[in-house]
């Protein structure tokens, strides 16, 4: 019995010592190989998700194209053509004009895809146009995540690289956040219902609601208005388009004319609230509130700074999917409250005669004037 | 940094969108089912309690919880 025990133990080291050696050497130059197998079948995964969120922005471009724009069914091959459409951005080696430079490579881009729209669906009234621009945008931004995150991860498949893999494997929770955002848009703009960031139009349109409105640039228009012995311009994109419109060249314009010297200019907008915000919070501050690519900012900035004149920055918190999905209850009924530190604003930091001009920046979709 | 990496928010359920009335007499708020076709600031029905033309004021979505 002891010789059977003693061999039994023999063996069952030797065993021990046979899979502690072998895991070791395994995991020594296997370990490395099994990771890449690991995350390349999570990123698969992923990628394979994006593929289907980008096939149906797709499909839902082409349609309210067919659909709503009236567009015949053999636009599939130019709408292929359209979402590969790419813009070169001018080179920054030397940055003197570079703003001038991007600006106009920036409407190259939104002229040709407008005409392209009208092209395929010649029927089309403005609205739609301006929601199909919005469709086709989303479907244009899955196309081009798609495609990078295709090509990452093919390259990883190719070259077994672990550093590579990881990489994408690491910010892949935040780009598929960002595609089912895009996609929960896409519903907003089929309906023209207005979104998180057409905050700063309403904001505009109460103060302009049964004014003249006046078309200053395209798709940008302002109305007069008074509040407590002050005379107020307001400036707004023009409603209920899905468009930004021009708020940059319409303040430009305003602020160069001789007839009217504005003493404050208030800029109401909405803003990408950091994880821990409340959605609707309001919050007040200085400068120039508007995001894009900073063509708008530049320019507003500089014919504020030229003529010394203030600039006052209200904005309301929310999330990416907030700002570009069907406006939230908090977010409109945060609107009310807005108008009011609006109106703190003028009392406290004009006088009476002055002019004030209020911007309210972002996509009007669905929110007239 | 952190501005970088702003909040992307949670995946929304499907949530269905309302179009608030606002009369600008009595200032009596009535909520509907949204139409294609609303969009803030357009004028709305008759107001139910002086008859006056109301304007749309808000267009929002809200989760509704199912009454138990």
């Amino acid at each position: 019995m002891s010789l059977l025990g003693s061999n039994s133990s023999l063996l069952s080291t030797l065993v021990y010592v046979i899979l502690f050696v072998g895991s070791t050497f395994l995991f020594l130059f296997w370990g490395p190989r099994m990771q890449v197998f690991t995350v390349l079948r999570e990123v698969k995964t992923n990628v394979e998700k994006l593929n289907v969120l980008r096939d149906k922005s797709k499909k839902e471009a082409l349609d309210y194209l067919v659909v709503n724009c009236k567009a015949p069914k053999e636009i599939q091959q130019r709408l292929d053509q359209t979402l590969e459409y790419f813009t070169i951005m001018p080179v920054d080696m030397d940055p003197n004009g570079i703003v001038g430079k991007i600006e106009h490579v920036v409407r190259l881009q939104d002229d040709r895809m407008r005409d392209e729209i009208k092209r395929m669906a010649p029927q089309a009234d403005p609205v739609q146009v301006s929601v199909a621009q919005n469709i086709l945008e989303v479907a244009t931004s899955l196309n081009q995540i798609f495609k990078i995150v295709r090509h990452f991860y093919i390259q990883g498949q190719k070259t077994k690289s672990y550093y590579i893999l990881i990489q994408l494997q690491m910010i892949m929770p935040m780009i598929i956040q960002e595609a089912d955002a895009l996609v929960s848009a896409i519903d907003a703009f089929k309906d023209a219902e207005p979104i998180g960031d057409g905050l700063g139009p309403m904001v505009a349109g109460k103060f302009m609601y049964g004014k003249e409105k006046i078309t200053i640039e395209r798709e940008t228009v302002w109305s007069k208005a008074e509040f407590k012995g002050r005379n107020l311009i307001v400036l707004k994109a023009e409603g209920p388009m899905g468009t930004v419109g021009r708020p940059h060249i319409g303040v430009e314009k305003l602020l160069s004319d001789p007839n009217q010297k504005v003493d404050a200019l208030i800029m109401v907008d909405a803003a990408l609230k950091l994880e821990g915000e409340n959605t609707g919070e309001i919050a007040e501050g200085i400068g120039a509130a508007i995001g894009g690519i900073g063509v708008e900012k530049f320019r507003i900035e500089k014919a504020a700074v030229g003529r010394d004149i203030p600039m006052y920055a209200v904005v309301v918190k929310q999330s990416l999917i907030d700002a570009i999905s069907v406006m939230k209850k908090e977010i409109a009924e945060a609107s009310d409250k807005v108008v009011a530190v609006v109106q703190r604003i003028i009392e406290e930091k004009t006088n009476e005669g002055d002019t004030i001009l209020i911007i309210g920046v972002g996509n009007t979709l669905g929110v007239a004037q | 940094m952190a501005q970088m990496f702003p909040s992307i928010g949670e995946k929304r359920p499907k949530m269905p969108v309302f179009t608030i009335e606002e009369c600008p007499s009595c200032g009596t708020k009535t909520k509907r089912a949204f139409k294609i076709g609303d969009y803030v600031y357009k004028d709305g029905g008759e107001c139910p309690k002086c008859h006056a033309k109301t304007v749309i004021s808000m267009i929002y979505c809200e989760l509704v919880q199912p009454v138990k």
